[in-house]
């Protein structure tokens, strides 16, 4: 035919008459075979062959979601193994005093997942310069969020007025009010030497009119010895800052001096001295260091200080014939950002025993000498615990010395560094983290053994009940849905408590009634493909129903079969943790269910314990879900070959 | 079809007797639940307990046997209790249904109470909050299935995947965790616990936001993913190409022959989901203490109080059962080609 239009094209081009069909004669010669002697083969195919698997496999990684899922996965599978093996980590032993710490990655301070919990409104104790209960080193910042003023000595208060106030008030400008005075002295006296330079310095309140039956009252300042009373300063109603030069008033020596200052009653009502802080010092040192000790810079400091258990009183101890009352002394509310790894495992204080420190003594990372005491410690090693001792006592009846000292406590309990727990640890003081991955562990493992069992018992039960249907289909299906129907809880508590609570038990109670779903799924399978027009054509030609399911109708439903199983193992993980919850989980292995329903508590108080586990298995079986759609469509049958 | 109907309701009821007798003389394998409190409490749980036929009650010590309890009553007579054969248990459990509706007492939880009442007075909250779930998550799950397969493979339709995705994967109590913590805790603006019977009305109201959405979180995402793979199979078949080719617009053919082919399977679940109403969520209700019946199955399992237990667990599996028969059937009667269970 192809030669016929050449010749046709061939006459066209040269004008020649186009012929009717009948008169169109062509040359015998003119015709020729196009192949006669050419062999036409097969030739071989430039591309490869693809397989089943790669062509699953290269629609499998078209699906980047799932490729995704697969990496974390996979990760979660690493760490699952490896992290149990790498971290050092104790979660076998319970350590109380490292329990529910905060998560920790980053520097304490920089203000994310640094192991720091900010606190608000603590009372603020002045004398630990920290909030009550707290150490001061862990402090990272603090503010002061709120002061409340109070009338009245406190332990944990700070400054205000020390309040002299006299018990009467005059009816009448000429009454006597001598016995009526009320004073405030220092205790402790000192020696007066004019040869040396005395200064005193007192601050007065000058708030008036704190009731309305009180006001500031004229006041007076002498000079008190064994015999007689050198005034300083007469009456006056000066207040403030008041600076006086002792040697312009006392010109002879004096000994047992003491400062006295006194308020003295007015008419119609009460009077009284707010003084905030008295300071007394001298140029001579060693006058000047008493006289330090009778100063006071904090009234309320000086208010608290009482009578010792001996019965005397100590050097700071200011003495008056009325209340020494206070009046707005700050009580500090602060918020401050908390270091609880420093709390925990900084410095601390305790009572340290010579064994131990002998240990540190042969290391060669401090040196010591009972003989001569603290003053001999020295730190030659930066990983000595102990950094200072304070005291030592001897015990002679076991020849043990203890002492007090500083210690570095993560060095103490035998670590290299600041421990770091990344997801914080939980009540007994296990890391979350390990606990975590070794948990999950547990569960992949019961899941995957469990997934398994289930996946060939569902397969084959399915298979059967689907391809020949009728009765043996009703019979299955009602061993299945009476099985599937007894709750499973039923099942697992008495499978628990019969065969004890251990992996293999858990596993197997999981695979007691786990199997139904997949041969459900499998019957559904059989039901849609068996009734097919191939499947009916290979029964024509004589197939073996086995032929038939392995060949025809199992790799159809293979998809559907295998997401299904693949979606089972994170559903496996949910009964364990649902079992966990129901008070029923795993004893003496950690698994999941277990910490999360343990640390369900916390949820108020230290969600971290609960976050993190929590977003490990939603990631796991959000992964899980994710894989087993992507792997689905890969194994569709009807895509093959597509794309 | 009536007679398919009856013979799958016949079948229904048997496999409910069937599991119910297997679960209680299972139940009756584990240890005999102890009556609790004073004598007089203890005397009439056991005396209910022979009423029923579980114990008997014997005047002597029985040889080589150890009593459940003894004790001497008032006119100085001994009583020794016994546990009869576990079988034997068995029939005098039928008869006590069948002949009085006697379902025992509870022992632990509210002792010598009929279990039956226990279960009634829990069952509201589980019912209501079950409720609120689905009429809140059908419509909603079925409107998002169709806007996603509608817009298929386009930016809605792909951050509806993902979302669903992401919530059909988390499970339930980790969800209702992250509820509480965020409304409960961090914002207060809900209540973080199921608030006494005391608590004012709007607490109430607002107790019931945080359980309904841990609920329903799940079943709209179930639903979206089941309308939005069923309509995207309808709308790529050839009769709806012909319906458009027929000069249809597309919305006609989308309402009137893609939707109507695609609710075929949805129908049925629905109706499912709404016998399984009366079921409670056991962890869920036991994390937010809801007093329902899920909460009771938990404290049931944990007292144990097996009577009460054995009841929670009858009227899951009843419900449950229902629901599947109702599912099989109702298949039946919107798509009369399935018929579930036909032969080969």
């Amino acid at each position: 035919m192809a030669l016929l239009i050449l010749e046709l094209e061939w006459g066209q081009r040269n004008n020649m008459k186009v012929y009717n069909q009948e008169n169109y004669h062509i040359d015998k010669s003119k015709f020729s075979f196009a192949h006669e002697n050419k062999k036409i083969t097969d030739s071989k195919f430039d591309t490869k062959p693809t397989t089943f698997a790669k062509d699953a496999f290269k629609r499998f990684c078209k699906n980047k979601s799932s490729v995704v899922a697969a990496f974390i996965i996979g990760f979660l599978l690493l760490g699952s193994f490896l992290i149990p093996l790498i971290d050092t980590n104790d979660i076998k032993s319970v350590h109380p005093d490292q329990s529910l710490l905060i998560p920790k990655i980053f520097n304490a301070g920089t203000g994310f997942w640094d192991g720091t919990k900010k606190y608000n409104n603590i009372a603020y104790s002045a004398e630990d310069e920290a909030p009550l209960g707290f150490k001061k080193d862990a402090i990272i910042s603090m503010e002061v969020s709120g002061i409340e003023y109070i009338n009245q000595p406190y332990k944990y208060a700070l400054g205000g007025y020390l309040k002299i106030a006299t018990e009467d008030m005059l009816q009448n400008k000429d009454e006597t009010f001598d016995g009526k005075i009320k004073f405030l002295r220092n205790y402790k006296t000192f020696n007066y030497d004019p040869i040396y330079n005395y200064q005193l310095n007192v601050n007065l309140g000058d708030i008036d009119n704190i009731t309305d039956d009180s006001s500031l009252g004229e006041y007076r300042i002498r000079m008190q010895t064994n015999s007689q009373f050198i005034e300083i300063q007469d009456w006056s109603k000066n207040f403030g800052e008041i600076s006086i030069n002792l040697n312009d008033i006392v010109k002879e020596k004096v000994t047992s001096a003491q400062i006295r200052f006194e308020v003295k009653p007015q008419i119609n009502k009460y009077s009284y001295l707010l003084i905030k802080n008295i300071n007394i010092s001298c140029d001579n040192e060693e006058i000047n260091e008493l006289l330090s000790t009778i100063s006071f810079d904090d009234a309320n400091a000086a208010a608290l200080i009482q009578k010792q258990d001996n019965g005397t009183f100590p050097n700071m101890y200011w003495q008056s014939n009325a209340n020494r009352d206070i009046y707005q002394a700050e009580k500090r509310s602060v918020s401050f950002v908390y270091d609880q790894y420093e709390d925990v495992f900084g410095k601390r204080n305790m009572a340290l025993g010579s064994l131990r420190l002998n240990e540190y003594i042969e290391k060669g990372w401090v040196e010591y000498d009972y003989n001569i005491g603290p003053e001999s410690f020295k730190v030659l090693d930066e990983n000595s615990p102990v950094i200072q001792i304070y005291s030592q006592t001897y015990d002679s009846t076991y020849d043990i010395y203890t002492l007090n000292a500083d210690i570095i406590y993560y060095k103490y309990i035998g670590m290299k560094k600041m421990p770091k727990y990344i997801f914080g640890t939980d009540i007994s003081g296990k890391d979350i983290f390990k606990l975590a991955f070794s948990s999950l562990k547990t569960s992949l493992l019961i899941a995957i053994l469990s997934s398994a069992v289930c996946l060939f018992v569902g397969l084959v039960w399915g298979s059967i009940s689907g391809y020949f249907g009728g009765n043996v289909d009703l019979v299955m299906e009602r061993f299945c849905e009476i099985l599937s129907g007894v709750p499973w809880i039923v099942v697992m508590t008495l499978t628990i408590l019969i065969l004890g609570n251990n992996i293999g038990t858990f596993a197997l109670a999981l695979c007691l009634t786990g199997w139904i779903g997949v041969a459900s799924r499998t019957r559904t399978q059989f039901y849609r493909f068996k009734g097919r027009e191939y499947v009916l054509a290979s029964r024509t030609l004589g197939s073996s129903d086995t032929r038939l399911i392995f060949k025809h109708i199992l790799p159809n439903a293979l998809g559907t079969i295998v997401t299904s199983s693949v979606l089972m193992i994170p559903s496996v993980i949910f009964s364990e943790a649902t079992l966990a919850y129901l008070n029923l989980g795993l004893q003496g292995v950690d698994s999941f269910g277990v910490l999360l329903s343990d640390n369900q508590q916390y949820l108020a108080t230290y969600p971290a314990l609960i976050v993190f586990p929590a977003i490990i298995i939603s990631l796991l079986m959000i992964s899980f879900n994710l894989f087993g759609n992507g792997l689905r469509d890969a194994l569709n049958p009807s895509l093959k070959g597509s794309d | 079809m009536w007679k398919y109907v009856l013979k799958r309701i016949i079948l229904a009821l048997i496999t409910t007797f069937i599991i119910l007798s297997l679960t209680f003389i299972l139940m009756k394998l584990l240890p005999f639940p102890l009556g609790v409190g004073n004598e007089n409490e203890q005397a009439s749980y056991y005396n209910h307990q022979v009423y029923l036929g579980f114990v008997f009650d014997s005047k002597v010590p029985l040889n080589g046997k150890e009593s459940l309890w003894s004790y001497v009553d008032s006119d100085r007579i001994s009583h020794y209790y016994y546990q009869v054969p576990v079988m034997q248990q068995y029939f005098s459990w039928l008869r006590n249904i069948f002949l009085h509706w006697d379902w025992g007492v509870s022992n632990k939880i509210m002792p010598n109470v009929n279990a039956i009442n226990i279960i009634l007075s829990r069952l509201p909250n589980s019912m209501y909050l079950n409720i609120i779930s689905v009429i809140i998550s059908v419509p909603l799950g079925i409107i998002l299935g169709i806007i996603a397969a509608l817009k298929k493979n386009s930016l809605t339709d792909n951050i509806i995947s993902t979302l669903v995705m992401v919530f059909i994967s988390i499970p339930s109590f980790v969800l209702i965790t992250f509820l509480i913590l965020f409304f409960g805790y961090k914002t207060h603006w809900l209540p973080p616990q199921w608030p006494s019977d005391t608590a004012p009305i709007s607490q109430k109201i607002a107790a019931f936001v945080i359980p309904v959405m841990a609920l329903s979180f799940g079943s709209i995402c179930g639903y979206c993913r089941f309308t939005r793979a069923e309509l995207c199979e309808v709308m790529s078949s050839e009769y709806l190409l012909l319906a458009r080719t027929k000069g249809l617009t597309k919305k006609q053919a989308i309402l009137r022959h893609a939707l109507r082919n695609a609710m075929v399977p949805i129908v049925p679940s629905i109706l499912a989901e709404f016998i399984s109403i009366l079921g409670g969520s056991m962890i869920l209700e036991n994390l937010y203490g809801i007093p329902g019946i899920g909460d009771l199955f938990v404290k049931a399992l944990n007292a144990p109080d097996y009577n009460v237990l054995f009841v929670d667990m009858a009227l899951f599996t009843t419900i449950s059962l229902l629901a599947g028969v109702l599912l099989d059937i109702s298949y039946g009667f919107i798509d009369p080609r399935i018929r579930m269970g036909a032969k080969k």
